[in-house]
């Protein structure tokens, strides 16, 4: 099957290039890039194996890279599976996930690793790479058979959700992953400082009461991992680094020619500590018991400036879809965030995908599993930061892509005539209302229900397959099916 | 219809009593008003009235409480309703049985007014999203413990008139205390001045305070202070505390943040000590203080069944 995406904005950062032009696809790659301000190129073949998308006003983009995400299988298939969690992913247009250990069993030895994929192989839509486990059962104790893992496939180690405490042990795994070119992808929390913790350690945690995890419990570990990795010369990746004093930290390592790579999350960029505070009106009204979301509300709204408009005015006190591990922060520290990443101290957006069964959120705010389910909501949430001016479009674009690229040490994905053709279309300016019922992740985690986004993705291609697509996005009608290439120029009149 | 409903309209009748932070001072003042017939009701030989004839009222605890059960207890009978107790050793909370579906059971039960002890700040807060008829903080965790701040600002106003204008310090453990935080909303709301006064360790940054309420005061000098204090409250230390690390000693403790008679006298001489109980005498308060004349410890237990009656005749929409 050949596609032929056509009159879309082409954003490919590792090329530099941004224009309107068209997109050829097949057999799985990509095989030709036309831009449409250059008129000596011939036109495109057109034949009845040709299916032609219309993505005019939509940006087309390299598939989307995932460098952190939970998916649950094997062990916990009732919070998500390998399945659900890359179709999520395809409609976040993510083509590749690197999908984090803390599996049942974890992904500590290369048969978890094979399983992984194997199971990828069956019933993913997109891309899986797993990340190995630092440690044995991510106990922080004995290193794992990395050499082994990194055959088996994996691309990086984490402990993810556990901090590995005892310095030693990390010294050692930086120093052995340093030998095989793979990242630690380290999850920064002294757990000492966060006992008990229920949010993020300000303002907000005593008015409401809650045990706090102080900024200072990721900094502490930021320091010390930055100091071991400089001291072994290993490869250190930072997990959803989330206060202004780790982007210093970080910041200042690169500078002195540290290897350190990081990566924040969409909800660490833009929410913060006052949606566990929430809105006490919400309690406070006579009827009948609240709801638990606001869409009828979100509904009516014009769409007109939706992301100043992302307050937590839906969501009651002490809603456990806010509780995140490390928490959300405060608006001082999304500003540091934001700064890091036009700067470059942070390379990537994660998503930090963390699906948790509806049980494991319907209890008391400290009791809650931590987690936001992110696939299917990244892009929108990213994108506030473009429509309020503070970031670059293809700057942004090069933060699902190019930056995490570079984290994993490998050519960054693009359109060049001859890659895979992994590709998203999104629309940047399409406004929608987030509701968890029609996610395709099993996670409906979000303290995002019922909130007006901007920009969203039409439709996303996996190694030249349709794997995801939003209604009928692009479905050419018949005249632009036969369409030359001049129409395409001078603007189509034949769209639905 | 729309969920915030009854946001923007202030009249709009009480549902749950979960903080003082929405209360207005008017509310409060006619509470008080209120709680001062209820007082005169429970002087009477015969101490019931029916209001509450054919209500449920369910005391849901599920963390130790004496003095605070027992005075809902005797509020919801003073009223006459139906009250039943519920406490969490041996119910189905053991069997694993979460706070959502005990809360749909007494719903199923026909529950009228809830009243919630948990050790887990905010509960109460999820109990009000899935029980249809209205929830009454008795104290949630750190967070808050609103028909306590209520007796307080009672007993202040009938012993000292007024709330406005009174320097009040409250002394102690004010990290972990929800009695600090509801009195915080509630003197602060009422036009007192609220100095807190704890070790570093029992209180947190002074910014992260200041940001909720901005004209607070914030110390831990204990005998400057005190000075011309018109209101005392200490709380009661937990010995978790020591054992957490948080302070060196029960001595030291004691030595500069113990209300002593000297201390006392430091203050203006109507002063009011009070403490919400239990007491540790001998640590947070000396003995003699406890009892002096000063003291209206006992009072505001007495005063806590009254408030306590105010509130559920509120709620019941009379």
């Amino acid at each position: 099957m050949r596609y032929l995406i056509k009159n879309g904005s082409i954003i490919d950062p590792a090329r530099r290039v941004a224009t309107v032009g068209n997109v050829l696809v097949e057999d799985g790659k990509v095989v030709q890039v036309i831009d449409l301000a250059d008129l000596t190129l011939t036109p495109e073949p057109l034949d009845e194996h040709t299916e032609v998308i219309n993505a005019r006003g939509a940006v087309i983009a390299p598939g989307f890279l995932d460098l952190h995400a939970h998916v649950r299988e094997p062990g916990e298939e009732h919070k998500e599976t390998i399945e659900t969690a890359t179709k999520a992913a395809a409609a976040g247009g993510f083509t590749t996930l690197c999908v984090m250990p803390d599996t049942r069993p974890s992904i500590d030895c290369a048969a978890v690793a094979r399983q992984v994929r194997e199971i990828a192989r069956r019933r993913g839509v997109v891309r899986i790479e797993p990340i190995g486990a630092i440690t044995l059962g991510r106990a922080g104790q004995t290193l794992t058979e990395m050499a082994e893992l990194v055959e088996a496939g994996c691309v990086g180690f984490s402990d993810e959700g556990n901090a590995v405490a005892d310095a030693a042990v990390m010294r050692n795994a930086l120093a052995y992953a340093a030998m095989l070119d793979v990242p630690i992808m380290a999850h920064c929390e002294e757990t000492r400082l966060t006992r008990g913790w229920g949010m993020h350690d300000g303002a907000v945690s005593i008015r409401l009461g809650l045990p706090g995890y102080p900024a200072a419990a990721e900094e502490a570990m930021v320091a010390r991992d930055i100091a071991l990795a400089e001291m072994t010369g290993a490869h250190l990746h930072i997990c959803h680094v989330s206060t202004a004093g780790s982007v210093a930290l970080i910041r200042a390592a690169k500078a002195r020619g540290v290897r350190v790579t990081a990566e924040v999350t969409p909800h660490h960029l833009t929410l913060t500590d006052q949606w566990v505070l929430g809105n006490l009106a919400l309690v406070r009204a006579e009827g009948k018991a609240i709801q638990r979301s606001g869409r009828d509300r979100a509904e009516d709204d014009d769409g007109l400036d939706l992301p100043s408009r992302l307050k937590p005015t839906l969501l009651p006190p002490y809603h456990t879809s806010t509780r995140v591990r490390p928490p959300l922060r405060t608006e001082h520290d999304v500003e540091a965030l934001i700064e890091g990443l036009r700067d470059g101290t942070i390379d990537a957006i994660a998503s930090d995908h963390e699906p948790q069964s509806a049980v494991d959120k319907e209890c008391e705010y400290r009791l809650a599993a931590p987690g936001i389910s992110s696939l299917e909501t990244a892009l929108g949430l990213a994108l506030t930061l473009v429509h309020r001016g503070k970031l670059d479009l293809v700057d942004l674009v090069a933060k699902f892509t190019e930056g995490p690229a570079t984290v994993l040490g490998r050519a960054p994905a693009t359109l060049r005539p001859g890659s895979p053709a992994d590709i998203v279309i999104f629309d940047p300016d399409s406004p929608w209302t987030v509701d968890p019922a029609k996610f395709f992740s099993k996670g409906r985690n979000t303290p995002l229900a019922g909130q007006r986004l901007k920009g969203q993705v039409m439709l996303t291609m996996c190694r030249g397959q349709i794997v995801f697509r939003r209604g009928n996005f692009g479905v050419a009608t018949g005249a632009l099916q036969q369409a030359s290439r001049l129409e395409g120029i001078l603007g189509s009149e034949h769209e639905e | 219809m729309s969920v915030s409903a009854g946001a923007g309209t202030a009249r709009s009748r009480r549902r749950h009593v979960l903080d003082l932070d929405d209360f207005s001072p008017q509310e409060i003042d006619e509470i008080l008003e209120t709680a001062a017939s209820m007082k005169e009701v429970l002087g009477r030989a015969i101490k019931q009235v029916p209001t509450l004839r054919g209500k449920t009222i369910v005391n849901m605890f599920f963390e130790e409480s004496t003095r605070t059960r027992i005075s809902f207890e005797l509020a919801g009978k003073a009223l006459s309703a139906n009250v039943v107790n519920f406490t969490a050793r041996g119910s189905s909370v053991e069997k694993g049985e979460s706070l959502v579906d005990t809360v749909r059971t007494l719903q199923a039960l026909g529950a009228d007014i809830l009243v919630m002890r948990h050790s887990e700040s905010g509960a109460p807060y999820l109990a009000a999203q899935y029980f249809h008829g209205s929830v009454i903080n008795a104290g949630d965790g750190r967070h808050a413990h609103p028909t306590q701040a209520l007796l307080d600002l009672f007993t202040v106003r009938q012993r000292l008139g007024r709330i406005e204008g009174l320097k009040v310090v409250i002394v102690g453990d004010i990290l972990h205390s929800r009695v600090a935080r509801s009195n915080l909303w509630g003197f602060t709301r009422m036009g007192a001045s609220v100095t807190l006064c704890a070790p570093h360790t029992l209180i947190g940054p002074e910014s992260f305070w200041k940001a909720t309420w901005p004209h607070l005061t914030i110390t831990s000098n204990l005998d400057e202070c005190i000075t011309g204090a018109d209101v005392i409250m200490t709380l009661r230390l937990q010995r978790e505390r020591m054992e957490a690390g948080l302070l060196p000693s029960l001595r030291e403790y004691t030595r500069f943040f113990g209300i002593t008679a000297e201390r006392v006298a430091r203050a203006a001489p109507h002063c009011l000590v009070m403490h919400p109980g239990p007491m540790n005498e001998g640590v947070e308060i000396m003995p003699d203080v406890a009892v002096s004349a000063q003291s209206v410890i006992e009072e505001q237990v007495a005063n806590g069944v009254a408030v306590r009656m105010a509130l559920l005749y509120r709620l019941s929409g009379e």
